[in-house]
């Protein structure tokens, strides 16, 4: 326990004296699960949603390739995208391989499969009269949309705060197609495993213990709804 | 694409041909996922089978609390394992800091939230009368866990898969703790890791990526051939 606690104590005001380092990389992880959470949400909401309501052959096809797209290991994403963009690769040309940008890219990438595999589930479990009786009542496909979106909106505000889980704590991806380049592209996560490697413990604890905090904050969010998510079923039981 | 092709060859070669750096890492790999999932499973399912069954106050608080630890970066897990396990840490003595023993042991850390978590919404997802009932014909705790594990067995078995998954992907904590030494204690996904830091792009990376790919997909499929067989085993506790 001893040692633990010494680097707690060496990791502590490393914290609290906003090491210019550590500022840096909360700065850039924070971009990064902001931009990767806007992204999948943009184009994972309307695929989950098409992937939910739609009435189509093939429907059941393509919910259990979201679901398996969430299996998916990162280390692989990774892979790919190197075969993707690295010097002689197809995408090669862009330049983008150890950049910043890429980083961004990857972890877009990791969160979309929960935005879509999520928002889909959650429009599944609506109660199935549901999306009927507004069809039956004339509601177009955007209008069914919104109904959709707002009755699941627990189920779709969990998908969101799982994919921002992800792009906090997600490192293998990262690291392979952007080098984790020390305080260019690094998150917390993958500058704790830099830490760690190079045996700096009290830095890496450092780190650890932001992101920690950080995903405590998103825990407590999501119990919270999911707390409130007692009075949405409410509403459909029959007026008396 | 003559690159991409080229590294397919290359990387199919290999596998086809069994080397044995792959062969080691592909056993440490199943070793891992099955050493760490029982030591996960043997912990968690009586936990899980107590928050699930229990009738005590604080039982929902347990509940969060185990579907929280699902979320906590395995970054960080690894950190606080490592420091437990280094010499001065608290349980130095075992010497299993940079093995593979200590693997096992991070990433059964990392599993056990997946069976102590998934375990009570799978009992939770049973019929609402049959626990109800057993209790009240009379069974004693253990034939209630007996029976609650058997009809909910579709759900556990679907927590042991999602552990298997999250082992066999896992890197971050795999390298903090065991270090990463080359045919040592590299796992799949953690020498894909490593191969990538130093030689980018030859066959070994390719083939280490199919076969990973294949181990996961054979884990997906197994778990959707066993979901989709839901549908009997619910029917048994409609009217007999």
């Amino acid at each position: 326990m001893k040692l633990l606690w010494d680097e707690l104590r060496a990791a502590v005001p490393l914290i609290v004296h906003g090491d210019p380092y550590l500022v840096s990389i909360i700065s850039f992880t924070l971009q990064v699960a902001a931009v990767a959470v806007l992204v999948a949400t943009v184009i994972g909401l309307p695929v989950g949603l098409a992937i939910g309501l739609g009435r189509y052959r093939g429907r059941q096809a393509l919910a259990l390739l979201a679901n398996a797209s969430l299996g998916l290991p990162p280390v692989l994403v990774g892979v790919v995208l190197f075969l993707l963009f690295a010097g002689h690769a197809p995408l090669g040309p862009l330049h983008l391989i150890f950049t910043k940008r890429v980083v961004f890219i990857a972890q877009s990438i990791l969160a979309l499969p929960y935005v879509v595999a999520l928002t889909a589930a959650a429009v599944q479990g609506l109660p199935p009269g549901l999306p009927g009786q507004a069809r039956a009542l004339g509601a177009g496909r955007r209008q069914l949309a919104v109904l959709a979106l707002r009755e699941a909106r627990v189920g779709v505000i969990a998908a969101v705060i799982a994919a921002l889980g992800t792009s906090l704590s997600e490192v293998a991806a990262i690291v392979i197609v952007g080098g984790n380049i020390y305080g260019y592209n690094q998150t917390l996560a993958s500058a704790t495993l830099y830490e760690v490697a190079g045996a700096q413990f009290a830095q890496g604890l450092a780190i650890a213990i932001v992101l920690g905090v950080l995903i405590l904050i998103l825990l407590g969010g999501v119990s919270l709804l999911q707390h409130q998510s007692g009075g949405i079923r409410l509403r459909f039981r029959p007026a008396p | 694409m003559a690159f991409l092709w080229e590294q397919l060859r290359g990387g199919l070669a290999l596998i086809w041909h069994g080397n044995p750096y792959i062969l080691s890492l592909t056993w440490a790999t199943i070793r891992v996922a099955l050493v760490s999932t029982s030591i996960a499973l043997v912990i968690g399912l009586p936990i899980g089978l107590v928050i699930g069954l229990g009738r005590f106050r604080g039982r929902r608080a347990l509940h969060i609390l185990a579907n929280a630890s699902l979320a906590l970066p395995p970054v960080v897990v690894g950190v606080v394992v490592l420091l437990l396990l280094l010499p001065q840490g608290l349980f130095g003595s075992l010497r299993i800091e940079f093995t593979l023993r200590g693997v096992y042991v991070v990433q059964a850390v990392l599993a056990l939230p997946y069976v102590v978590a998934l375990t009570p919404a799978a009992i939770q997802g049973l019929a609402p009368g049959l626990l109800a009932q057993a209790r009240a014909l009379g069974a004693g705790r253990r034939q209630l866990s007996l029976l609650a594990l058997r009809e909910a067995r579709i759900g556990v078995l679907a927590a042991v898969i999602a552990a298997m998954g999250a082992t066999i992907s896992e890197v971050g904590a795999v390298i903090i703790v065991g270090g990463n030494f080359q045919g040592y204690d590299e796992t799949l996904a953690s020498a894909l890791l490593e191969q990538f830091n130093y030689t980018a792009n030859d066959p070994y990376e390719t083939a280490i990526a199919i076969v990973l790919l294949a181990m996961i997909l054979l884990l997906i499929g197994t778990l959707t051939v066993v979901q989709q067989r839901t549908g009997p085993i619910n029917l048994r506790f409609r009217a007999a």
